[in-house]
């Protein structure tokens, strides 16, 4: 690196230390109180607090309209010559999906496969918060319960093939779960907020509200994507309904973990593994990678009504904004096939499912909107996104989605009692269910050895 | 002096050196890029037809049959949040009356002929037949022609310039000049072909509108433009200064390390960089960051995955109107975003918006309109640093209140070298479009400057 380049960092690296020292002062800020809100309309005192069985059923209409749509949408514009995915969704691609939508898609069939697990809905802070809850069957292993939540662009079709293997007991463990796997409000068929402010600080108090509703008190829980940021959010506030937090995508974002990766620009192995430096550094190819998958990021966290109108309108137009996550979110390196590599992991009925659900709840407006709700003052200054997790943690990295090292992992989790690296990408419980419920299965048997040896302590 | 002394003084004078050394490449002026003349069409370069041809506007009925199909059929509109104006984006609330307008007042064959009342041509410029209007002062009287290039930007469109054209066109009491004026609609947008290779950025932009203006037989010619308009114009002064006779931009900006520094300096006195009604525009600096930050999402995506974003944008006339018609708020007064309506009607029409909004769905252009972004902020394009080179030729920014950025005339003339006109106007981003008579008024007195210029070089 030149002689400019380090006179940068060690510049940088001051500044860092001194706001540091000067916002941070070493002691965490206690977490915030937050006021229990009326989301939804009507009047709270009129609250129906049922749980509600519930089962897909898309009315006809809604399937000979998508129908129409698909088979009159407007011809797509070619891929510039030589390009596969690195201007966004290759068209070529997106025809052959779109075609399969057309003729061998059949949603009839696919409803029966949402409609295979119990599914409820019940109103909580005036949402009504769909869920899908499934027991395992008849079993003398201690059952214990597990809120697992989805991301952006998911839902709780990512979970479907892990909800049976969690469900299942292990022939070498002595627990078995019990599933809870909601949807976002906003997303599917959870209500979206009618007023603004639903951050995931907000979030997290409806999941805790919801688990309470159907009885638990304390509860482990599972996420990625937003389904991590907001359950970090859970484990920060409420840590005392919390068992264990096992997330996907552990994140850090103090100013200390700055401080260390830029430190780790001249001494990499310092805060990083010596197999994982690559995927860190070099720094700037680390920024300028962030920097050109961000811009829907970007979007939605400043003008998501205005990008909704036409997503929530065209489903050619859903389908390219949603699966083009699924091509770069699997690998990065899949942006130079024109196949977007979708084929190597997924059938296109599986991720025309998830697609389906923005569709037929008519709700990725409100599903962005999320964005805006969590990249404001208003969220980012209550601080939970720095505040430790005292849970017991795990945390899940997966070769192809986003890396935090382990020397930094510690502050944000200093109770980490599990920490594994997978081959995989963002959508891990998708792509590689089997991985994905082993390593659960193995984190949550250490979280409940140390809630043992804590209740014989006590 | 010891020689530990001796040693440790001439490693730090070699540090130094190799630091001066960096830090004076960082400010170092490159050179003009040769720049390729890309064949960018579909078609062979034997089988290209060089004639100009004459292009009539004529739309089937199926496509307007389909597109108001789709209006009728467009899905219901998620309402805003409570208390939300367009703070989130497009009010919904907002978008149901536009349109509602579309649906049953706008009358497509009427704004046909609208669009029409303009001679409009197409011409093959490096394997892309590019489509313009192309104006004639109806009787000079007298006054001398003044070959002018008029260039559009995003989300805009030729449509921007109705009501300019016949007041460049038009003689002037007073004034010895009038102009003759070609408003091409840029690569990918509107009537013009899209490039079917990438690397079409707005620096080969420039290159293709300089081999317009002598297709058409203007060796010599002056220049206008905003948005990519401006930037487009900027690099044409840059690259083909015995081209272009003066540049005249409602867009000048500057965003070297250099000004950058500046700005950070004169933070602390602000006035010495510019008159007290002005320091609004540019400072506090970080509360002007942080409004780009929240007015460029649009930007990053566009620059990054057009191709994503564009299906549904040119499969849903709702949701294009929507995404354009944004813009149409937030850069003509950010204080509309305070309003449900967002204030549109003091300055335009719903019908004139959607003329525009209907130039990018008829053509289905709103994909290879937005790859611009990604072709101009590509690393090739970059590496160029045409930004770095000044531009002498003669030169006049008129600035407007509510555009994106501003920048003060003590801090353009590190870009542009040569500015013999600034002005500041209150109005925002679409000045042809909102501010005709300002924006036509403004030229006239710019071009007159230059003209002087010019005659004082022959006469020198």
């Amino acid at each position: 690196m030149g002689a400019l380049g380090k006179l940068f960092i060690i510049f940088a690296v001051l500044v860092i230390f001194v706001g540091y020292r000067l916002n941070n002062l070493l002691q965490p800020s206690p977490p915030p109180k937050l006021e229990e809100k009326w989301w939804g309309r009507g009047d709270p005192a009129g609250e129906d607090k049922s749980i509600r069985t519930f089962k897909v059923h898309v009315a006809d209409e809604v399937l000979k309209d998508l129908k129409y749509r698909l088979s009159h949408a407007r011809p797509f514009t070619p891929p510039l010559e030589g390009i596969q995915q690195q201007y966004g969704m290759n068209t070529n691609l997106l025809k052959e999906i779109v075609d399969f939508w057309t003729t061998k898609y059949n949603w009839r069939e696919r409803e029966k496969l949402f409609n295979q697990y119990p599914q409820y809905l019940t109103s909580i802070q005036g949402l009504d918060i769909h869920y899908i809850h499934v027991k395992p069957k008849g079993t003398n292993l201690k059952v214990v319960p597990l809120l697992m939540l989805h991301g952006w662009p998911g839902s709780v079709r990512e979970f479907f093939d892990v909800i049976p293997l969690l469900t299942t007991p292990q022939t070498d463990k002595n627990f078995v779960f019990e599933v809870i796997v909601a949807a976002i409000p906003g997303y599917g068929f959870s209500q979206p907020a009618v007023r603004p402010g639903l951050s995931p600080a907000h979030a997290a108090m409806i999941f805790k509200n919801l688990m309470k509703r159907l009885g638990f008190d304390r509860f482990y829980i599972q996420g990625g994507d937003f389904g991590a940021i907001i359950l970090q959010n859970l484990a920060v506030l409420y840590p005392e309904v919390v068992l264990g937090f096992h997330s996907n995508m552990c994140t850090v974002y103090t100013p200390l973990s700055y401080l260390k990766t830029m430190v780790g620009a001249v001494w990499p192995t310092l805060f990083t593994k010596a197999e994982h430096v690559e995927r860190v550094y070099p720094l700037w190819e680390s920024f300028v990678h962030r920097l050109r998958e961000t811009g829907y990021l970007h979007l939605q966290a400043t003008k998501p009504d205005t990008l909704g109108v036409a997503l929530n309108d065209s489903p050619v137009g859903l389908a390219a904004y949603i699966l083009e996550k699924f091509t770069t979110g699997t690998n990065i390196s899949h942006q130079s096939r024109e196949d977007g590599g979708l084929k190597q992991y997924y059938d296109y009925a599986d991720l025309l499912d998830n697609v389906m659900l923005y569709w037929i709840t008519g709700s990725m407006p409100t599903a962005v909107r999320l964005y805006s709700e969590t990249f404001n003052k208003n969220f980012m200054s209550l601080g939970t996104g720095r505040m430790p997790v005292q849970v017991p943690s795990a945390c899940a990295r997966f070769r192809n989605d986003f890396y935090t090292s382990d020397g930094l992992l510690k502050e944000i989790f200093p109770n980490l009692l599990h920490l594994s690296d997978h081959e995989g990408g963002h959508f891990a419980a998708f792509q590689v269910p089997d991985v994905f419920s082993r390593d659960v299965f193995v984190a949550i048997e250490k979280f409940e050895n140390f809630n043992s040896n804590l209740g014989a302590k006590a | 002096m010891s020689y530990a002394c001796l040693i440790v003084t001439a490693i730090v004078v070699i540090i130094l050196l190799k630091l001066v050394n960096k830090i004076r490449n960082l400010f170092k002026i490159p050179a003009v890029p040769y720049l390729e003349e890309t064949w960018w069409g579909p078609r062979d370069k034997s089988e290209e037809d060089d004639s100009i041809k004459p292009f009539t506007i004529n739309i089937s009925d199926e496509v307007i049959e389909d597109l108001q199909h789709r209006l009728k059929k467009a899905r219901p509109f998620i309402p805003p949040l409570e208390g939300i104006q367009q703070q989130y984006g497009l009010n919904t609330n907002l978008l149901n009356k536009i349109v509602e307008f579309w649906r049953t007042e706008y009358n497509w064959k009427e704004r046909e002929t609208f669009l029409n009342k303009f001679p409009q041509f197409v011409v093959s410029v490096q394997g892309l037949r590019l489509h313009y209007i192309h104006v004639k002062p109806e009787n000079p009287e007298g006054r001398k022609v003044l070959p002018l290039l008029l260039l559009h930007g995003w989300p805009g469109s030729v449509r921007e310039f109705y009501d300019i054209i016949p007041m460049l066109t038009t003689p002037r009491p007073g004034c010895n000049f009038v102009f003759e004026v070609i408003a091409p609609s840029l690569p990918g947008y509107g009537f013009s072909e899209a490039a079917v290779r990438p690397g079409l950025g707005a620096i080969q932009a420039a290159l293709l509108f300089k081999n317009l203006m002598i297709k058409l037989g203007f060796p010599k010619f002056y220049i206008q433009g905003g948005d990519w308009g401006a930037i487009i114009i900027h690099h044409m002064g840059t690259l083909f200064p015995e081209q272009i006779l003066g540049l005249h931009s409602n867009m000048c900006s500057v965003n070297s390390l250099k000004s950058n520094i500046k700005l950070f300096f004169y933070s602390f006195w602000p006035t010495l960089l510019v008159s007290p009604e002005h320091v609004h525009k540019i400072y506090p600096r970080l509360a002007k960051l942080a409004n780009l930050v929240l007015e460029t999402g649009y930007m990053h995506l566009q620059a990054t995955k057009p191709d994503t974003v564009g299906v549904a944008l040119n499969d849903s006339p709702v949701g294009l109107a929507a995404y354009i018609i944004e813009k149409f708020i937030t850069w003509t007064n950010p204080a509309w975003k305070e309003l449900e309506d967002g204030g549109l009607t003091k300055k335009y029409t719903y019908t004139a918006l959607l003329d525009n909004v209907m130039i990018y769905w008829i053509t289905n252009s709103i994909t290879t309109s937005m790859r611009l972004y990604a072709e101009t902020m590509s690393a090739a394009n970059r590496t160029l640093q045409v930004d770095s080179i000044p531009v002498t030729v003669p030169t006049a920014a008129a600035r407007f209140t509510y555009d994106l950025t501003y920048s003060p005339t003590v801090l353009l003339k590190e870009k542009f070298q040569n500015i013999v006109h600034a002005s500041d106007y209150d109005a925002g981003h679409f000045a042809a479009f909102e501010e005709p008579k300002i924006l036509s008024d403004d030229i006239f007195t710019a071009v007159e400057k230059m003209e002087l210029f010019h005659k004082n070089q022959h006469s020198s």
